[in-house]
C-alpha cells in the first residue's frame, strides 16, 4: 500500500518558448534571452520559470512561495501586463505557439532579472496609517459586534495580497512617483471603511492631500490586472466619496467632481467654461483666459449665457435624488457588496471547465488614456 | 556584527510576528528576521479557521476543547501544553478581532464559528476561506504600527552559540548578497514547516524546515519528527490546499462508485472524522482502485452557489485555476498531500528549549499540543497562543539579562563554509536531489508505512546526503542569488528526512499520522505513548531517546469517529 503520486488527468507534456528580459543589477547588463522547454501540460509561468532555473540558468532570479495565488510573491509582466506567476497557466499560449515576453513589474526599481525593490511600494502602505484605530487600547472581553453586512463593506479590501500587480500598471504613478498608488490606498479604504475605525475624517485628510486619491487618472489598469478581484480603483472611488461626504473637497479634484454632479444637476449637461473657475477659482481661470479664447473661436465652447439646459433635465436629476436617496446602500453599496471572486461568472453551459488563460497571448496593453 | 537585539526572531508568520509584538510591549528591542516579507509568510495560506472555544455557534468550553485536541493528537499531544492553548484561546481571538482581523460574522454580529473535523462543537472561527491570509495581513498591521524592525530577505544560515548560550543568527541577505551577523540576547524561530520534503504538499516552496535543521545543528532535540500530517484534501498534481472548511460547511467525499465511502471508515463523524482518519480511507479506496484517477471527489454542489461564493469563494477560484473545475458544477478531484508537521522543535510551554536564550513557536516547535495528528484549525491557534508565550518569555528573559557576544571565530567559520560551498565550479546542481527526495519521502514515509520501506528511505537519504556534499551552485552573484540559499535549503531538508525516518523505524505501532497495517497496525500505548526525541551526534548521526507523554487528566482511550 503505498502512497502514489498520480499523473494529472489525462497529462501530457507541451512544449513551449518563452523571452525574459534578465537584468544584472552588478554589471547593468540587460538582455532578452529566450528559452524553451518541454514541461506537464498543467504548468504554469512560475513551473516554466523554475524549469528554466533547475535545468538551464542558475541566475535566473525571481520571487516565489505559496504557488497558490496567496503570498503574493510572484508578481512580473507577461507581454507587457502584470500577471501573478503562479496563476497563469501556459497550456493554451503553447498550444498558439506564441513566445511570450517576460519582464518585471513595472513602477518599481528593478534589482535582478524579475526581482524589483518592493520598498517604495511598503513605504507607500505605511504612509496610508496601515492599522485599525479602534480609538482604544486595551482589549474588552469579547469581541465587537459588527454584522456581516458592515464587513462585507471592505471585503475586497481585505483580499488584497500586496503583490503589486496594480501599482506595477499604474498610469498616475509612471507620471507622478510619488503618487500613493492604488494598493496604498485601497488598504486605506480598508480601514475607512470598517466601522471599527475611530479615524476616517483623519485618514481622509491624508489620502487628500497631493500625491493622493485625486491625482488617480481613472484608467482602471488596476482594477484589470489585479489578480484577486480587489478593484483598487473603485476602493479610490469609494474614498473620494466619502471625503465629500465628510466636506473634505479642499483639493480640485474634489471640486472638479462636485462641479460635474451640480452641472449635471441643474441643467442636464456638463458646463464646461464654468468648470475652471469652480475648480481651481477664478484668478487661477482668468490665467487661462487666453486658452479659453482660442477654444471659443474655433467653436469649441458654447457662449456661457444663457445656460443652456437640457431637453430631459428631469432624468438627470431623478437620477441624482436617487443617488442621494441610496446613500451607501445604493451606488456604492453595489461596488461594496458584490463579491469580488463571484465576478468568475457562472452559467449552466458554461458550467464546466474554463482553461483560458488570463492574458490573450500577444496582446499588448492599450495606450494610456488622458 | 550588524546590529544587537533583545529578541531577534527568524520567521515572521503568525508565530513570529505574534512572537515580535508581545516582546515589543514587554519592553524589549525586538527585531524579525525573514527570508520572505513577512505578508508571504505561508500562515497566509491556513484557509479554514481557528479554534477558541467562542461559544458562539452553541455551547462550548475550553476543557471539551482540551479533550477533542487530546483525543485527536491519539494521546500523544502533552495534556498540559493542550490545556494552556484551550484555555488562553478564546482570549488571544478577541485581541485578534480588536487588532482588526476581519472575521465572518453570526447573525448577531460575533465571530462565526463552523464544525470542523474531530471537534465537539462549532468552534472554528473564521474569515471566509482566508483565515490565514486575514490574520497574516492584521499581524503585519500592527508590527508596522509598532515600527518593528524587519531584516527582510534575510536567509537564517547559523545560530550563534557563546558561552552556552544562543546569542543571535548567521544569515545571508538575498537583496545585497553577503553573510551578516546579528547577535541577541534571545532567539525565537517561528520559520514553519517543512512540507517540501514531499513532492505533493500543501506547503509553499519556503516551507524547508530551517528553524528545525537550526536548531538541531546546535543540539536541540526534534521531538515526533514521524508525525508529517497528510491532509484529505489537496488538488493533483502538485498539492494546493483545499480546505477542511468545506467539508465544515457540508461537502461529501465520493469514491468513483459515487459512494460516501467514509461511512466505512468513521460512521458517526463521516467527513468530519479527524484528518488521519480521512486521509488513510481515501488512500485505501484509490489503491483498492475506487479512485477517479488516483483521486477521489469533493462534492459541494448540494451547497448551492450563495454558499460557495460566500464561504468558499477561495476554494472555486482555487480549484478552477488548477483543476479547471468549478465545484459549483462538478465535484472536485482530491487527494492525501503533506500538510502540517506536527513534530518539531523540541519546548517547553515557554516555548524554550534545552538551549538557553534559544526558543520555538508555531509549527516549527513541538510543545507538543498536536501529538500525532493536528485537528484542523488548531495550528493558527497555536501560532497565536504560543507566538505570545514564547515572545513574553523571551522578552522577560532578555530584559533581565545584558550581554550579547558573536565570537569572530562563528563569524570566520561560516565565512570560510560558505567560500568553499561558493568555489565549486564541478559536480551536480541540486534540483535532482531536492526532486528524489520529495518523491522517494512520498513513496516510502507517506501516508501508510512500512519496515522495508522505512528502510530503504534511510538508504536513499544516506545517498542524497553523500550527492548533496558535492553540490554545484551556479549563481555566484551578490543579488538575489537564491540559487545559493535554495541549495541551503535543501541541506536542512536532508537533515530533517534522515531524523523522520530514525525516528519512523522506532515507533512500531500505528499512532495518528504513523500508519503501519502491515506489521504494526494497533496503538501500543504500553510502549510507545511516548515522545521520540532525535539529536546528532558528534558524527551528525541522528541517536534517538523517548520521553513519556504528559498525562494530567484523559487517559488514553480507543479512539473512534
Amino acid at each position: 500500500m503505498s502512497t502514489h503520486i498520480a499523473p494529472a488527468p489525462g497529462s501530457s507534456t507541451i512544449e513551449l518558448a518563452l523571452k525574459i528580459w534578465r537584468y544584472d543589477a552588478e554589471t547593468g547588463e540587460k538582455e532578452l534571452k529566450r528559452y524553451e522547454v518541454e514541461a506537464p501540460d498543467w504548468v504554469t509561468l512560475l513551473d516554466v520559470l523554475d524549469i528554466v532555473k533547475d535545468q538551464q540558468d542558475g541566475t535566473l532570479a525571481y520571487r516565489k512561495s505559496c504557488r497558490m495565488m496567496i503570498c503574493g510573491s510572484c508578481g512580473m509582466r507577461m507581454d507587457g501586463a502584470a500577471v501573478l506567476a503562479c496563476k497563469t497557466r501556459m497550456y493554451d499560449i503553447a498550444k498558439s505557439g506564441h513566445e511570450p515576453v517576460i519582464s518585471p513589474m513595472g513602477n518599481l526599481p528593478v534589482l535582478k532579472d524579475l526581482v524589483v525593490d518592493m520598498n517604495p511600494f511598503w513605504g507607500k502602505v505605511r504612509a496610508v496609517k496601515p492599522w485599525l484605530d479602534p480609538g482604544y487600547d486595551e482589549v474588552a472581553e469579547k469581541e465587537r459586534i459588527v454584522s456581516q453586512q458592515q464587513m462585507n463593506v471592505i471585503h475586497k479590501e481585505a483580499l488584497c495580497i500586496m503583490c503589486g500587480c496594480c501599482v506595477s500598471e499604474c498610469n498616475s504613478m509612471e507620471s507622478d512617483p510619488e503618487f500613493l498608488g492604488p494598493a496604498a490606498l485601497a488598504k486605506g479604504m480598508r480601514f475607512v471603511g470598517d466601522v471599527r475605525d475611530e479615524d476616517d475624517v483623519e485618514r481622509l485628510n491624508t489620502y487628500n492631500e497631493e500625491h493622493g486619491i485625486w491625482d488617480c487618472t481613472r484608467c482602471y489598469f488596476c482594477n484589470e490586472r489585479c489578480p484577486k478581484g480587489v478593484d483598487p480603483r473603485d476602493a479610490i472611488a469609494k474614498l473620494g466619496a466619502e471625503s465629500i461626504k465628510q466636506g473634505i473637497d479642499h483639493d480640485m479634484g474634489a471640486k472638479h467632481a462636485k462641479w460635474f454632479v451640480r452641472s449635471a444637476m441643474t441643467t442636464g449637461w456638463l458646463r464646461e467654461t464654468e468648470l475652471v473657475p469652480k475648480t481651481q477659482g477664478v484668478i487661477s481661470a482668468i490665467k487661462q483666459t487666453k486658452f479659453a479664447l482660442g477654444l471659443a473661436k474655433r467653436g469649441k465652447v458654447p457662449p456661457p449665457f444663457p445656460p443652456h439646459v437640457a431637453e430631459r433635465v428631469g432624468e438627470a436629476r431623478a437620477l441624482y435624488n436617487l443617488v442621494k436617496e441610496q446613500g451607501r446602500e445604493g451606488a456604492l453599496g453595489i461596488v461594496q457588496g458584490e463579491h469580488a471572486l463571484g465576478r468568475i461568472e457562472f452559467t449552466e453551459e458554461a458550467g464546466a471547465r474554463e482553461n483560458a488563460p488570463e492574458i490573450q497571448p500577444g496582446v499588448e496593453p492599450p495606450p494610456a488614456e488622458g | 556584527m550588524e546590529a544587537k537585539h533583545d529578541v531577534l526572531i527568524v520567521g515572521a508568520g503568525c508565530a513570529g510576528m505574534r512572537a515580535a509584538i508581545e516582546a515589543f510591549d514587554a519592553g524589549a528591542d525586538v527585531a524579525l528576521l525573514s527570508k520572505i516579507h513577512p505578508v508571504r509568510s505561508h500562515s497566509g495560506a491556513a484557509e479554514g479557521g481557528i479554534n477558541a472555544a467562542l461559544g458562539n455557534a452553541s455551547e462550548d468550553d475550553p476543557e471539551t476543547h482540551a479533550f477533542d485536541t487530546v483525543k485527536g493528537s491519539d494521546y500523544l499531544g502533552d495534556q498540559d501544553a493542550i490545556q494552556i492553548l484551550c484555555d488562553e484561546a478564546p482570549g488571544d481571538v478577541y485581541q485578534l478581532e480588536h487588532w482588526g482581523a476581519v472575521f465572518s460574522r453570526t447573525e448577531d454580529g460575533r465571530i462565526a464559528q463552523r464544525p470542523f473535523g474531530a471537534a465537539g462543537a462549532p468552534r472554528t472561527a473564521y474569515a471566509a476561506d482566508i483565515t490565514g491570509h486575514v490574520l497574516v495581513h492584521v499581524l503585519y498591521e500592527q508590527v508596522m504600527k509598532r515600527e518593528i524592525p524587519a531584516y527582510e530577505e534575510y536567509f537564517a544560515w547559523k545560530l550563534v552559540m557563546n558561552d552556552d548560550r544562543c546569542q543571535g543568527v548567521i544569515a545571508w541577505d538575498l537583496l545585497k548578497g553577503g553573510l551578516k551577523s546579528i547577535g541577541a540576547k534571545t532567539v525565537i524561530l517561528a520559520t514553519g514547516g517543512a512540507g517540501r520534503l514531499y513532492v505533493g504538499t500543501t506547503n509553499a516552496y519556503s516551507c524547508t524546515g530551517d528553524g528545525m535543521a537550526l536548531a538541531l545543528d546546535v543540539g536541540v532535540p526534534l521531538k515526533d519528527m514521524e508525525m508529517m500530517q497528510f491532509h484529505p484534501t489537496t488538488l493533483a498534481p502538485t498539492g494546493v490546499l483545499i480546505t477542511e472548511g468545506c467539508r465544515g460547511e457540508g461537502a461529501y467525499l465520493l469514491n468513483s462508485e459515487n459512494d460516501r465511502f467514509l461511512k466505512r471508515y468513521a460512521p458517526n463523524a463521516m467527513e468530519l472524522a479527524s484528518r488521519d482518519v480521512i486521509s488513510r480511507a481515501e488512500q485505501t479506496e484509490i489503491d483498492e482502485g475506487r479512485g477517479v484517477d488516483g483521486n477521489v471527489l469533493l462534492d459541494l454542489r448540494h451547497l448551492g452557489p450563495d454558499r460557495i461564493l460566500e464561504r468558499l469563494h477561495g476554494t472555486r477560484e482555487l480549484s478552477m485555476t488548477f483543476a479547471g473545475v468549478d465545484p459549483i458544477y462538478e465535484p472536485i478531484p482530491v487527494r492525501p498531500g503533506a500538510h502540517y508537521h506536527m513534530g518539531g522543535v523540541d519546548t517547553d510551554v515557554w516555548g524554550l528549549t534545552n538551549v538557553e536564550g534559544l526558543y520555538a513557536a508555531g509549527e516549527c516547535a513541538c510543545v507538543s499540543v498536536h501529538g500525532a495528528n493536528r485537528l484542523g484549525g488548531n495550528a493558527l491557534m497555536e501560532t497565536i497562543t504560543y507566538g505570545k508565550r514564547a515572545g513574553r518569555h523571551a522578552a522577560e528573559w532578555a530584559l533581565a539579562n545584558t550581554t550579547v557576544e558573536v565570537p569572530p571565530s562563528t563569524e570566520a567559520d561560516a565565512q570560510r563554509e560558505l567560500k568553499q560551498l561558493l568555489a565549486r565550479t564541478q559536480g551536480e546542481r541540486p534540483w535532482k536531489i531536492r526532486d528524489e527526495l520529495a518523491q522517494t519521502m512520498h513513496e516510502n514515509f507517506g501516508v501508510f508505512r512500512r519496515e522495508d520501506q522505512m528502510d530503504r528511505q534511510g538508504e536513499i537519504v544516506a545517498a542524497l546526503r553523500e550527492r548533496f556534499e558535492r553540490v554545484v551552485v551556479e549563481d555566484k552573484g551578490h543579488v538575489f542569488n537564491n540559487d545559493l540559499t535554495q541549495a541551503l535549503e535543501l541541506g536542512f531538508l536532508l537533515e530533517l528526512a534522515q531524523c523522520m525516518v530514525v525516528a519512523g523505524i522506532a515507533r512500531k505501532e500505528s499512532r495518528g499520522a504513523h500508519a503501519r497495517p502491515s506489521d504494526f497496525p494497533d496503538r501500543d500505548d504500553e510502549h510507545y505513548m511516548k515522545h521520540t526525541l532525535v539529536m546528532l551526534d558528534d558524527d551528525g548521526r541522528p541517536e534517538l531517546e523517548w520521553r513519556d507523554v504528559t498525562v494530567t487528566k484523559w487517559q488514553p482511550q480507543e479512539r473512534k469517529y
